[in-house]
């Protein structure tokens, strides 16, 4: 499928998939550029390999985008790991179901961009040195770095763009990389092929999910065809550096970005549309901080209102960190002003998983959610959630009572069959000389 | 509040504030020419029709006195009053959703004008500013020193009463909780994830090669103080740690 460009990183979709309305992208051109500064060694382009199990979208130009599913390094979200635990740990448990190899380790950092979105504290010099240090490090293990955050994924799209076409930016960054030791042996710069979201790895394996749900969720009575969905985009994935992000012609005809909708649609859940589907979330970055009136007049007002009215949805499906926080986050405080409108709140990779059989407190952690997903539960079929969540609260006791009686041998003993990993068994320097930003301690002892 | 309105040379009538109008003229023009010649305001500014696109679809322009398409047009008309006024509240209400940007015929990004303009004001440590990020100190320590935004212990139901009853919950017994997380380096209550030393070092000379710690600086001494504090002791930690590993290694 497909034609060529002169570059091996940019192909087009022959005959075009749907109807493109940006025939004439300039964000593709980068491709061509990567190659050309790849040919005269100013970097070097992180290639997606066979080893990564490469499947093929389209995004809205009709660019064939590679996205890796196997042997990936996960670029966690500090919103996600912080709040919404059972977001990583749910693309993680699928990782495990389908037998495929990924590297989960300390050795990163976020994006930082959320802080500069919200404050302004940092620059475009700064922001790429954060990156490409992190994508240098991905490439040193041999792992490709799937990105967790839509607005890391947002601001590493907008920054690639920035650093390939301008070569002052390139000039600035490259002795902040030396002085690190984050170029290759042959000084240059390490640019991975693709920018990859997590939520596109989702969209890529959604076959793969369904046949799951079918040979896993079904069986334990799991049924999620009356679920009604309402989907909601995140902006800094598909309006952010627009031109790379799925676009498929089972979604609205590819007039719609198709990640998160196609798998729902391939669950057999309903997906409903409703108005005001383009707006964003409220979120604002210092918003959802300092300013919370606004995010939560403008998510009340704009969306969980418009989706109550609109279409009795059982649930708001999201593919980012932020818009997951705001919508589950200020439901309850609409009671104050008498426009409270419960609905359960999640991410795809999560409301899939549970589809397929997750537990809901051990691996989705929906202990953590405040949105109103009980009834969302009940409904899938899930009709024994007191009982997991009796199971999750014993677990927690359990890891109290070991941790009081200074019993650390045995709790990694525990954590050892617990966790979806061996603990510290996965990282590209081992334990030894493990410290962390907080404390010369692992885990439980920071 | 202290507001001039001054007739424009193109009729418009945007009230500037007293503060800005005592503020040099060559002063003003640096500050805007300090935006202008960012390297990324050529891709974010072409033409503008005017058609209002950007604005009615711009979630904060709902909920405050904001538009992007103003924000175009006085950067076409080089309005540099209104420019230099807007740089110090104005432009904070954007939410950086980029809706705009997607949207615009023409393919401008207000939204990416503002980040300029957001990068410029904190560069220049503009008292509104100062005022406007105090509250977003405690972020600003958590991302400087550590690598991560946002933690677990910054959750805590006393700053969040409107997250509700279940945020309530959550909290009691929070390092079992996390604990019962089912990857290791998730388990972290201080950070997100269990950031290495080694990455948070190489961190810190981000920012010093890049100039962030000055600008922390500039904005918040006392918080700029608290950061070091903590910066200069994992260095020092950083430092006893490869001391050991080389006496182990010889
Ligand atoms: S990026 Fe800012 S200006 Fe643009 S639509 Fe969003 S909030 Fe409005
Ligand atoms: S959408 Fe574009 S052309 Fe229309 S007013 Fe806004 S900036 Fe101008």
């Amino acid at each position: 499928m497909g034609h060529t460009s002169k570059s091996p990183y940019l192909k087009y979709a022959d005959p075009e998939p749907f109807p493109i309305l940006n025939k004439h992208s300039h964000y593709d051109h980068l491709f061509e550029e990567m190659h050309e500064l790849e040919e005269k060694g100013e970097i070097l382009v992180f290639r997606i390999t066979e080893e990564n199990k490469p499947k093929y979208v389209y995004t809205r130009t009709g660019r064939i985008k590679t996205i890796p599913t196997n042997k990936l390094w996960h670029h966690k979200s500090c919103g996600q790991c912080g709040n919404i635990p059972g977001y990583p740990a749910s693309v993680m448990w699928f990782m495990n179901k389908f037998g495929l190899d990924y590297l989960n380790e300390p050795h990163q950092t976020s994006c930082t961009a959320w802080n500069y979105h919200g404050s302004g504290t940092s620059n475009p010099v700064a922001l790429a040195a954060v990156w490409l240090r992190n994508m240098h490090q991905a490439w040193k293990t041999g792992y490709y770095p799937l990105i967790h955050c839509g607005t890391s994924f947002g601001s590493y799209k907008e920054t690639r763009e920035q650093l390939i076409f301008n070569k002052e930016l390139r000039e600035a960054v490259k002795p902040i990389l030396k002085k690190l030791g984050r170029l290759t042996e042959d000084g240059r710069i390490v640019v991975p092929q693709e920018i990859v979201h997590y939520s596109e790895w989702v969209h890529a394996m959604r076959d793969e999910i369904a046949q799951l749900y079918e040979k896993e969720g079904k069986p334990k009575g799991i049924d999620v065809s009356n679920i009604r969905v309402a989907i909601h985009n995140a902006c800094h994935t598909w309006k952010m550096m627009a031109d790379d992000y799925p676009y498929d012609p089972e979604v609205y005809n590819g007039q719609r970005p198709a990640a998160s909708t196609a798998v729902i649609k391939r669950l057999g859940a309903q997906v409903v549309d409703y108005s005001t589907w383009y707006d964003c979330c409220g979120f604002g970055f210092r918003h959802i901080l300092t300013e919370r009136e606004f995010t939560r007049s403008f998510a009340i007002q704009r969306k969980l209102k418009v989706i109550a009215e609109e279409l009795k949805a059982d649930i708001i499906i999201t593919h980012d960190t932020g818009c997951t926080t705001t919508f589950e986050k200020n439901q309850w405080i609409g009671k104050a002003h008498g426009m409270y409108y419960p609905i359960a709140v999640m991410s795809d990779v999560m409301f899939s998983a549970l589809a397929c059989g997750a537990h809901p407190f051990k691996i989705v952690q929906l202990y953590w959610n405040c949105s109103n997903y009980e009834p969302l539960l009940e409904k899938m079929g899930i009709t024994n959630w007191r009982e997991l969540k009796k199971e999750w609260e014993d677990v927690v006791k359990y890891i109290a009572e070991l941790e009081k009686q200074g019993k650390y041998d045995e709790l990694l003993e525990f954590f050892k069959k617990y966790d979806l990993y061996e603990p510290y068994s996965k990282t590209s320097d081992g334990f030894k000389y493990r410290r962390s930003a907080t404390s010369d301690m692992p885990l439980f002892k920071s | 509040m202290a507001e001039q309105t001054q007739v424009r040379k193109y009729g418009y009538n945007i009230p500037i504030s007293e503060k800005t109008l005592q503020v040099p003229w060559e002063e003003k023009v640096r500050v805007i020419e300090e935006v202008r010649s960012d390297f990324r305001f050529k891709d974010f500014l072409f033409g503008c029709l005017n058609c209002g696109v950007c604005t009615a679809s711009c979630p904060s322009n709902r909920f405050f006195d904001y538009s992007p398409r103003e924000i175009v047009q006085r950067f076409l008309e080089n309005d540099i009053d209104v420019l230099y006024d807007m740089m110090h509240e104005y432009i904070w209400a954007c939410s950086q959703c980029f809706t705009c940007w997607i949207r615009c015929p023409f393919v401008n990004n207000p939204g990416g004008l503002v980040i300029i303009m957001r990068e410029v004001a904190v560069r220049n440590a503009f008292e509104a500013t100062k005022d406007l990020l105090k509250p977003y100190g405690r972020v600003l320590l958590k991302v400087m020193t550590t690598g991560n935004q946002l933690s677990a212990d910054m959750l805590q139901p006393d700053f969040f009463p409107d997250w509700g009853p279940k945020m309530l919950d959550n909290m009691e017994n929070l390092r079992a909780k996390r604990m019962a997380i089912p990857f290791d380096v998730g388990k972290a209550v201080k950070t997100a994830w269990e950031v290495s030393l080694q990455t948070a070092i190489e961190m810190y000379q981000i920012w010093r090669e890049t100039g962030i710690f000055e600008l922390i600086e500039r904005l918040d001494p006392n918080l700029y103080n608290v950061i070091m504090d903590i910066v200069e002791e994992n260095e020092e930690r950083w430092e006893e740690l490869l001391e050991e590993m080389g006496e182990e290694q010889a």
